[in-house]
């Protein structure tokens, strides 16, 4: 069982990487995250440069590397010249009473803030666990922005993987050979699993590489991973009943449309409508799913929340599976 | 191998047969025939054969396993050839063939040689895609013995492909047969069935009309053939009839008195004009 769900995934990825259609639409999640970032940037990418002297106190360097780029020079004179060649740069240098903050003086209030708590947290030897959460509140790390455009992207990926699966499905249609696959030891199952694998594979890959370029390297990408899973699965039904029915790729990539509206409606819900008046989305496991990566990618969840989340994700897609596998099933034959 | 009592099928469940009260059984080691023309019911008695389709009404063993309750081990001692070309056109010919091999529990055979079997040297890593209809065809055909089946299932087989390729398809299911495999084939070519099939059963709108060895069926039919040459209107006419039924009979009587008589004599039928004979129906 295990061994034929494995050989009928590894023949759809192959074909998959060798059609150029497919490939596009492996790469285009990749290209959009590189979007984003031009759109917004990163999230450790701070946009503050701090420059130091070179080996005068080199644990506060190192202290500063993890919140804003530092770079080092030779002697207080070369920082000086240093903070003079750009806008944004700052200095911090050891004075008579600790370190003082060196600016041009046009730089926004804002970064000279960011600097100055920086130093504070320093000296005042708060630890990098303790105090990411006060950088983060102080709203400099996850632009909010640029947390929406990730998230919508994450959801948009299970989309491509549900069309993947209904161009499978569709290639074995036109070719028939589900007939020559069901005459072989291999269950109808083992044949929809290995076939939705493909596309939870994808789906998995794809959103890793986006959280990773977009710069969120620090959540819990265990997590989002999970939320990834369960919402991809209304995504492969949906894909699998297309890819059924339909006798052309612009048919089959339908599938899409299907998808689209509950879940533009389900961000669209999430991210503005006001509190009570949220509860008319409960339904559509794309907005759990968008609520739940919202958290993820803020690091603001618990596990448990967590596991609600994906929990209530499962079983409305359970349902609807339980709705339509006989149908996927009857297609088979 | 092969055991079928009271089989119908109807596809719209609408009271119309597809195929209807068909029975017959095959031995272990036989090469059975069934020969009909195109629309008989030939693939759709194949497809409830292999699983493919529903059994809906009727009692089916294949190969010791009860069609009813279906289990995938069966398929390891089974190969099915299909009647479309059904392959991977995305996939090169070796690329098929080791896919498909893979799915089984069984020892299989090696795909390069399947290949070169069926005369597809050199053809191995070009995608099926652009192969010709009769080359998928026969790649369907070398596929079907990939897990060395001992019960095989042949619909048209040499359906489409030149005289000299059907020739070599027809040794390599003599062959396999020689060394104990169990044949049921779908042809309505009546060359291949008579050089192969130990026996052959006529099927016509979904009804088996006759079932009996194609030696025993010329010694019954073939020495009771008259073919009649004789002039029409001006024309030379040429007809042939049975000296046993009675329509025939009466159809020579006639022309004998009525026509000028050119030629007249009795010869062997082939299993063709056995065919036209006992159902009435050309095998087209
Ligand atoms: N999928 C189908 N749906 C409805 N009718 C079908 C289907 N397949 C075959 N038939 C009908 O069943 C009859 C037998 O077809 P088939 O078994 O394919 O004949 P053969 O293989 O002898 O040419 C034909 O009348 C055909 O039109
Ligand atoms: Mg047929």
């Amino acid at each position: 069982m295990l061994k034929r769900i494995w050989f009928i995934f590894l023949r759809d990825i192959r074909i998959n990487l060798r059609e150029l259609m497919t490939v596009y639409m492996l790469v285009i999640p990749l290209i959009l995250a590189v979007g984003i970032n031009f759109l917004s940037p990163g999230i450790n990418d701070t946009s503050v440069n701090l420059v130091l002297v070179k080996d005068e106190n080199p644990e506060q360097a190192a202290y500063f590397d993890d919140f804003a780029h530092v770079q080092l020079m030779d002697n207080q004179q070369e920082v000086e010249y240093r903070i003079a060649e750009r806008d944004d740069v700052l200095g911090v240098l050891a004075g008579d009473n600790g370190y003082y903050i060196l600016a041009q003086g046009n730089e926004p209030e804002s970064v000279v803030e960011y600097a100055r708590l920086l130093n504070v947290l320093y000296e005042s030897e708060v630890k990098l666990e303790d105090a990411r959460s006060e950088i983060i509140e102080f709203g400099r790390t996850a632009p909010p922005l640029k947390k929406m455009l990730v998230n919508i992207l994450l959801l948009l990926i299970t989309m491509l993987a549900g069309m993947l699966i209904s161009m499978n499905i569709l290639e074995e249609k036109v070719d028939q050979t589900v007939a020559a696959i069901n005459v072989t030891p291999t269950t109808r199952k083992a044949f929809i699993l290995g076939k939705g694998f493909t596309g939870m594979f994808v789906a998995i890959i794809s959103s890793i590489a986006v959280i990773l370029i977009t710069g969120f390297y620090s959540i819990n990408i265990g997590q989002a991973v999970l939320v990834i899973l369960s919402v991809t699965i209304i995504s492969l039904v949906i894909g699998f009943l297309q890819g059924l029915n339909s006798d052309d790729f612009m048919e089959a990539a339908g599938s899409v449309k299907l998808l689209f509206l509950p879940m533009a409606g389900s961000i669209a819900g999430y991210e503005f409508v006001k509190g009570n008046w949220q509860i008319f989305f409960y339904w559509s496991p794309f907005y759990w799913a968008y609520r739940a990566n919202d958290m993820i990618l803020s690091k603001s969840g618990s596990w448990p929340q967590l596991i609600l989340y994906v929990g209530i994700i499962l079983v409305i897609c359970g349902g609807i599976y339980a709705l339509l596998a006989r149908r996927i099933v009857r297609g088979l034959q | 191998m092969i055991k079928v009592k009271g089989l119908y099928h109807s596809y719209l469940k609408d009271g119309k047969y597809a195929v209807k009260d068909v029975n017959f059984e095959v031995g272990e080691g036989e090469i059975f025939g069934f020969l009909g023309p195109s629309g008989a019911g030939k693939s759709t008695t194949q497809g409830i054969l292999t699983g493919l389709l529903q059994l809906q009404k009727g009692d089916v063993t294949v190969a010791g396993y009860d069609i009813k309750n279906i289990s995938r081990k069966m398929f390891n001692k089974i190969g099915v050839s299909f009647e479309q070309s059904n392959v991977y056109n995305k996939m090169t010919a070796k690329e098929n063939l080791s896919f498909y091999a893979r799915l089984f529990d069984v020892e299989t055979r090696d795909p390069l040689e399947l290949i070169e079997l069926v005369g597809l040297k050199g053809k191995e890593n070009i995608k099926t895609g652009e192969f010709s209809k009769g080359m998928k065809h026969r790649l369907v055909f070398a596929r079907s013995m990939i897990n060395n089946p001992t019960m095989w299932f042949l619909d048209e087989p040499t359906t489409g492909l030149d005289p000299a390729i059907a020739a070599a398809i027809k040794d390599i299911i003599k062959d396999r047969n020689k060394m104990g495999v169990t044949v049921f084939l779908t042809t309505h070519n009546m060359y291949i069935a008579d050089e192969l099939c130990d026996r052959v059963g006529f099927i016509v709108e979904g009804e088996i009309k006759l079932i009996d060895s194609p030696k025993n069926l010329k010694l019954q039919y073939g020495e009771k053939l008259v073919e009649v040459e004789y002039t029409q209107n001006g024309s030379v006419k040429k007809d042939c009839f049975s000296t046993i039924l009675q329509k025939d009979k009466d159809a020579l009587n006639k022309i004998i008195n009525e026509k000028e008589i050119l030629t007249m004599h009795t010869k062997e039928a082939t299993l063709e004009e056995i065919f036209i004979k006992v159902t009435g129906r050309e095998l087209v």
